[in-house]
């Protein structure tokens, strides 16, 4: 296997491997930005994911130099990639000298700081296109049809790590504010018992004092309640609130 | 499960929860239909509780359900507590009888095979899914499997309807899961001030006098809270 070939098999076991083990969203991303100078003739990398609103965010980049993370950074709207995440389609550029009426802000700043040739790959998984992949390179001309095919193969990979990484953090999310949630009503009713008791109230009445009681001193009611529950807050001080005392 | 049908399902699923059918009942009626199994029930957990029983197919898993409350015991609490799917062919003569509360009366509700499923999201267990068999007997592999993908289904669902609540709050199908435990819980808070002993506690002695008077938690908890029994 030629060394080059090798790379890439490496990179994709690492990828997949990442994908399985203590993920770290950051560390995926710039390690395939990284990946990609090596494995394509490209001078740097980065990659940029698309915000809720659709403006595209620097994510990862291959070196951290202030130039290129500005020359990044400028593609909040024009630019490569927001035309590679916009049409969902790669876009490659043989010579930015030629883009200059395309992208007016853009491709002077990229040629100003010495890059004369972009590629742009969609990150896209079916009809979901989350953000782009783009290489840069000193030199004009095209890339080679198997360099673009084994970056989309790259960038197709790291969607579905995204894509995953983001459905379980939402499901891991809703599960926590269902616990939450869900002890956060026993804790009330478990209050209104302990009120009730102490008080000689009736549950519905010892809520009505719980209630004022949290509203008066701009609590949350679950707070209240977890304080009565565990004894750190007297039922004879919260009691002040009681209904007509 | 043949990936059509799956599909089909869960269209079904979100059709319902979107028009706010009641689709505790409806999952467990296509666990039912899906697993070939005489009953079904949802349990929802948090804290290592029992938080309340999201659905039921029949009379027998309601029973089933209000004993593993009652009891702490039983397949559903085993299967959120360990992770795994929980086996019982022959709940009347089984070789270890890991629940001695719950097997007796579960097995003259008519339950002779009893399996526990978790309701497993990432790090997090929501709960478990209950199936019985009328009959003593395993359940086949592709049933397990398909209980699985089932269990899979129901955490989706509920999560789908927690994602439409606001944060802090329970989506009303989840609240009413609770609210039919609530009296429960006041009367574990009335004991805890009563006996000035923690709540957990409270509920152990609460459970304790529901076991062995032979009556309903909710009617033990009811009476506490109208103050016509005082536990000591």
């Amino acid at each position: 296997m030629a060394p080059r070939e090798k790379l890439r098999t490496e990179t994709f076991v690492t990828l997949a491997d990442t994908m399985v083990k203590d993920f770290d969203i950051v560390d995926f991303l710039s390690m395939l930005s990284s990946r990609c100078i090596d494995l394509f003739d490209a001078r740097e990398a980065g990659l940029m994911l698309a915000d809720p609103d659709g403006r595209m965010q620097l994510t990862a980049s291959s070196s951290h130099e202030m130039r290129l993370l500005e020359l990044l950074e400028i593609q909040h709207e024009q630019g490569p990639c927001p035309d590679a995440y916009r049409t969902g389609a790669p876009v490659q550029v043989a010579d930015l000298t030629e883009a200059v009426a395309r992208w007016p802000q853009f491709a002077p700043e990229a040629l100003a700081a010495g890059y004369r040739s972009a590629l742009a790959l969609p990150m896209r998984l079916r009809d979901e296109t989350i953000g782009a992949l783009n290489l840069l390179r000193v030199e004009p001309g095209t890339f080679p049809d198997e360099d673009i095919t084994a970056a989309q193969a790259l960038a197709d990979v790291a969607t579905i790590g995204i894509l995953h990484h983001r459905a379980v953090a939402e499901s891991h999310l809703l599960s926590e504010q269902l616990q939450y949630a869900l002890n956060s009503r026993v804790v009330i009713e478990q209050a209104k018992g302990a009120l009730a008791q102490k008080l000689d109230l009736t549950t519905d009445e010892a809520f009505d004092v719980l209630r004022r009681y949290s509203r008066a001193h701009n609590l949350r009611l679950v707070d209240t309640a977890a304080a009565v529950v565990d004894r750190t807050l007297d039922a004879a001080v919260v009691a002040t609130e009681r209904p007509g005392g | 499960m043949d990936p059509d049908r799956l599909a089909t399902l869960l269209s079904d699923l979100d059709n319902d929860r979107r028009n706010g059918t009641d689709v505790g009942e409806r999952l467990c009626d296509t666990c039912v239909e899906v697993l070939d199994v005489t009953g079904a029930g949802i349990m929802l957990m948090s804290d290592g509780e029992h938080r309340g029983t999201l659905g039921v197919s029949n009379g027998v898993m309601t029973v089933v359900e209000d004993l593993q409350f009652t009891l702490g015991e039983g397949p559903c609490i085993d299967a959120y507590a360990s992770d795994h799917p929980i086996l019982e062919p022959d709940l009347g003569a089984p070789v270890t009888n890991r629940w001695p509360a719950f097997s007796g009366p579960a097995v003259r509700a008519g339950v002779r095979a009893v399996f526990g499923f978790p309701l497993r999201t990432g790090t997090v267990n929501l709960g478990a899914l209950d199936v019985y068999l009328d009959h003593p007997g395993d359940l086949r592999t592709d049933q397990v499997s398909d209980a699985v993908v089932m269990a899979g289904v129901i955490s989706r669902t509920v999560l789908a309807l927690q994602a439409d609540a606001a944060p802090g709050e329970l989506p009303p199908l989840l609240d009413a899961t609770v609210h039919h435990r609530a009296v429960v819980h006041q009367a574990s808070g009335m004991v805890s001030a009563q006996l000035d002993i923690d709540v957990a506690d409270a509920l152990v002695r609460i459970r304790a006098h529901a076991y062995t008077s032979n009556r309903p938690v909710n009617d033990v908890a009811h009476d506490i809270v109208d103050r016509r029994l005082r536990l000591d």
